[in-house]
């Protein structure tokens, strides 16, 4: 009950902090984005490489403090379910990312958009190569009705 | 005694004015979505018309209503000596109306404004100069910048950057400006014109902004129909010439009142793949109408006229307005 209320008075960690996942975080959320409602044994059961129940517990307990999980009691074990949604998760830490560039200083805005602009210039490069060879195709296709 | 005669015939213009574009838009809003599948089953040429006319039809509508019936009705059945005044709801809608078509008028003002200063630049810093395939002389801009736009009103002219000239090879150059000259021949950047000074019922809502969107990329779309004819080969040619100019990097930013090539580059694919069909689009000839056609044209407005000019309309309408006064 102590550490609930603690937890509620001391609020949230910074947003953009608690959105950056470890990589056994990442793999528990990946399966709660995929699964659902899931317990600690049913995510245990499903994990790539074999884990201690506590680790697992844990790492849960450790993402619903972050605010990643939302959790109830389901005899007398604890039943975890993603907060956000996996593209819900993607756009709020590509928000942050972006804010986070905006709101420091000239150069690092300037690097978010000549990186967006490069980003960009690369997409259409690949774009104009694919219409040059569907030109090229046509091209030779009208050649060969254009032979007797 | 003149002054609040006119100033109540300004705000019942004005009211009236603004109440119709606002129900017509509304109206052309609620159906644009069926409006435009419906051109897009249609000819590129025709598709560009019907939404021309469709984006014109509220200001049209609201116009034809106010110098057709309100003017003449007000002009013959109100009193000079009337001492009436003029209702809050309809000061309001009268200022509303007036706003729109200032901000109209402004809009017009500063894209012929720039447009004039973009030519002027252009023929400051570029040569007048001939190219093959192109029978009026055009305006040649020493630049490596993707330049190939008819800028201009009453004698649109084509500017071109000597980039564009070396990079696309004759077949290219030539399919381009057919598509140019088919712009001009369209009279795409008279119809621009028409459409900025159309009066948005919502200016800063633009509820037909789609609709211009669309009619923009199907008189694209109409261009390369005009310009390629039916001819395969031309067709390839000229979608290598938008794929070069695509290539060739960022676009100058032209002014609002001229027409590119290369326009806009989400449309870039699509025009492509419609120039790369196996079987080419063959625009329908653009011949003289029909001579029945003519004399519908010329009769419908005329009885229409007869119809809605008798004094008993008029008496009607100028009731409807005192209505809209008080």
């Amino acid at each position: 009950m102590i550490r609930f209320l603690k937890n509620r008075v001391a609020g949230p960690e910074n947003p953009s902090q608690s959105l950056v996942l470890g990589s056994l975080e990442f793999e528990l959320m990946e399966i709660l984005w995929s699964r659902g409602e899931s317990s600690v044994r049913d995510v245990v059961s499903k994990l790539s490489r074999p884990l201690a129940y506590t680790t697992v517990m844990t790492t849960l307990d450790r993402l619903f403090k972050k605010g990643l999980l939302d959790r109830h009691k389901s005899d007398r074990a604890f039943v975890y379910l993603p907060h956000l949604s996996r593209q819900q998760w993607e756009r709020t830490r590509a928000e942050n990312l972006v804010a986070g560039f905006l709101s420091g200083p000239n150069p690092s805005r300037e690097l978010l958009l000549s990186c967006l602009v490069d980003a960009v210039g690369e997409h259409d490069a690949k774009l104009l190569d694919e219409l040059e060879k569907k030109i090229r195709n046509r091209r030779k296709e009208l050649l060969r009705q254009g032979q007797p | 005694m003149i002054l609040p005669y006119l100033l109540r015939l300004l705000s019942l213009c004005f009211a009236s004015f603004f109440v119709l574009n606002v129900a017509v838009t509304l109206l052309v809003r609620v159906s644009c979505k069926s409006a435009i599948r419906f051109a897009e089953s249609r000819t590129s040429v025709t598709a560009a018309r019907l939404l021309l006319a469709l984006r014109l039809l509220p200001f049209g509508i609201a116009a034809l209503f106010v110098v057709g019936l309100g003017l003449p009705s007000y002009l013959w059945l109100e009193p000079a000596a009337a001492s009436e005044r003029i209702g809050a709801i309809c000061a309001a809608l009268g200022i509303l109306g007036a706003a729109t078509w200032s901000i109209s008028v402004t809009r017009t003002v500063l894209s012929l404004l720039a447009s004039w200063r973009y030519h002027r630049l252009c023929r400051v810093f570029g040569r007048q100069t001939q190219v093959p395939g192109e029978s009026s002389p055009v305006v040649l801009v020493e630049n490596e910048a993707p330049l190939l736009a008819i800028s201009g009103l009453l004698r649109p002219r084509l500017l071109i950057s000597s980039g564009v000239l070396r990079a696309l090879s004759a077949d290219e150059l030539n399919a381009a400006l057919r598509h140019e000259h088919a712009h001009r021949t369209s009279r795409d950047n008279a119809k621009r014109l028409l459409i900025l000074l159309a009066p948005d019922a919502l200016p800063f809502l633009r509820p037909l902004r789609r609709l211009e969107h669309t009619w923009s990329n199907l008189a694209e779309w109409a261009a390369d129909d005009r310009a390629t004819a039916g001819d395969s080969d031309r067709a390839v040619s000229l979608a290598a010439a938008l794929v070069q100019i695509a290539r060739m990097g960022t676009r100058p930013r032209l002014p609002f009142l001229s027409t590119s090539l290369l326009a806009c580059d989400r449309d870039l694919s699509a025009r492509v793949d419609r120039l790369l069909q196996p079987v080419p689009i063959i625009p329908a000839p653009a011949g003289k109408p029909h001579p029945r056609l003519r004399i519908a044209a010329f009769l419908l407005p005329a009885c229409l006229a007869a119809i809605l000019l008798t004094p008993s309309t008029l008496s009607a309408v100028h009731e409807l307005l005192e209505l809209l006064l008080h």
